[in-house]
């Protein structure tokens, strides 16, 4: 756990603070909580809301999913270890031989390929896209 | 010998200039950006590729210019010394470097090349809509085992539509989405990689990363004349990226967390965009002109007593 987590913190577009780390493995480790649940466990003595808007952050890093419960959000990794340590040692080499993922082939996309944990991002995207033609419709009526 | 000499210490001013400028660049070069502070994103990317070839440009330049013309013109043929230590090691090393360059550049093509002879077995030109681009540009339409949409070829770029993407995009939305794929074509980005690849040193990826966020969003700007067109790109990548192929979790990479966020920007940057980001077409760099000129004069001027010192220089490094 040590080792994956000191590959994070060296991978620059994905660096992980004490907490942050702390808080990922403790979803590894309960595969989903919701904050309250995390510190009931009584492992961190913190505050709700310093929990709360770091597992924020860690979320909007996308290294954790989420679903509404109650009024809350319960948490969960969007990887494993296993999936974390692959890809920061894919990083770690990457950085090494000094290039990166989008300078491998001399080859330009319209987009990158996306994993299958960014369907729903697309989703909110296309709620986005939606929301703006309804309003550019709009002001084109009025 | 004196010929051996002179290689040596080419090759040894040229390894420790790429070495020392290549390190002040991979540290330096969020700092330059945050000092400049380009106006576009088109800027920003031309900012960040200089940032990035100037290592191998200036230490070629030098030692083209300066360390091999002072090196013929002042070093005395006629003495017998040794290579030396130094110059024999640092011109080693400055051969395995261009030997790496050479050989990542090579495989990087080869694959490409491979790639595109594959994807266009079987293609259509699409005259109508290289007629409504306006661009010498060529554009093919593939099967479904080529990406998406994607920009092949280092000299002569081609444009590659999937069928899929045929299919999926209706007609506006495939007329900016080839746009943007056009305007990689005719700033020569595969180019611009492929030079990525021969100019080798490690921590780059991060400059590197960084310049192709910027020249998607250059190539997203110049595909984008009003907000129909910001919207319509915008439906392009959504729909692309549901087209194009998932991989699967086992297969993941940072990559690909990167290219999500990525896309998730660049779809917000689409769906708030206004006329007042689009970038001026006026060639901003005219007005580097006159400090160009008189930069060269200067060199000219002092191109005598530059090439004195250069020689100080290299014996410096002989002894």
């Amino acid at each position: 756990m040590k080792r994956i987590l000191n590959l994070l913190r060296r991978s620059p577009n994905i660096q992980l603070g004490p907490l942050e780390q702390q808080l990922l493995s403790t979803l590894w480790m309960r595969g989903s909580s919701t904050v309250r649940e995390i510190l009931d466990a009584g492992d961190i003595k913190l505050a709700y809301t310093t929990v709360m808007t770091t597992l924020d952050r860690l979320y909007k890093k996308q290294l954790l999913k989420r679903a509404p419960d109650g009024r809350a959000f319960r948490y969960s990794p969007r990887y494993t270890q296993e999936e974390l340590e692959k890809a920061a040692i894919g990083e770690t080499i990457r950085q090494l031989l000094g290039s990166s993922a989008a300078a491998s082939l001399p080859l330009s996309y319209l987009v990158e390929a996306v994993s299958e944990h960014d369907a729903h991002l697309l989703d909110d995207l296309q709620r986005l896209l939606d929301r703006k033609r309804a309003e550019l419709r709009g002001k084109e009526k009025h | 010998m004196f010929a051996a000499r002179c290689i040596g210490v080419s090759l040894a001013v040229f390894v420790l200039l790429y070495v020392f400028l290549s390190a002040a660049v991979s540290q330096g070069w969020k700092l330059t950006r945050r000092i400049i502070r380009p106006q576009s994103a088109r800027s920003a990317a031309d900012l960040l590729f200089a940032l990035r070839i100037l290592p191998l440009a200036l230490s070629s330049v030098v030692t083209f210019a300066f360390t091999l013309p002072s090196f013929l013109l002042l070093e005395p043929r006629s003495t017998n010394e040794a290579i030396g230590i130094a110059p024999l090691a640092l011109g080693l090393c400055c051969l395995i470097l261009l030997a790496a360059g050479i050989v990542r550049a090579a495989i990087a093509q080869r694959k490409a090349s491979r790639a595109l002879v594959e994807w266009l077995d079987g293609s259509i030109l699409m005259e109508s809509q290289i007629r409504e681009s306006g661009n010498a540009v060529p554009i093919f339409r593939t099967g479904n085992d080529a990406p998406t949409l994607t920009v092949a070829g280092l000299c002569a770029p081609k444009v590659l539509v999937s069928e899929a993407a045929v299919a999926t995009l209706n007609p506006p939305e495939l007329r900016t989405a080839l746009r943007h794929e056009i305007a990689h074509a005719l700033r020569y980005d595969n180019l611009k990689k492929l030079v990525f690849r021969f100019s080798v040193f490690p921590a780059m990826a991060d400059l590197e990363h960084a310049w192709s966020e910027e020249t998607e969003m250059a190539a997203d700007d110049a595909a984008v004349s009003n907000f129909h067109d910001a919207l319509d790109l915008a439906a392009a990548l959504i729909k692309v990226s549901r087209l194009g192929p998932v991989e699967s979790s086992s297969e993941l990479t940072m990559a690909l967390l990167h290219s999500s966020t990525a896309l998730s920007a660049r779809v917000h940057r689409l769906v708030t965009w206004n006329s007042a980001q689009k970038p001026q077409t006026q060639n901003r760099w005219l007005y580097a002109l006159p400090a160009a000129a008189a930069m060269v004069v200067g060199v000219v001027m002092t191109y005598g007593s530059a090439l004195t010192q250069m020689h100080a220089v290299t014996e410096w490094l002989v002894r």
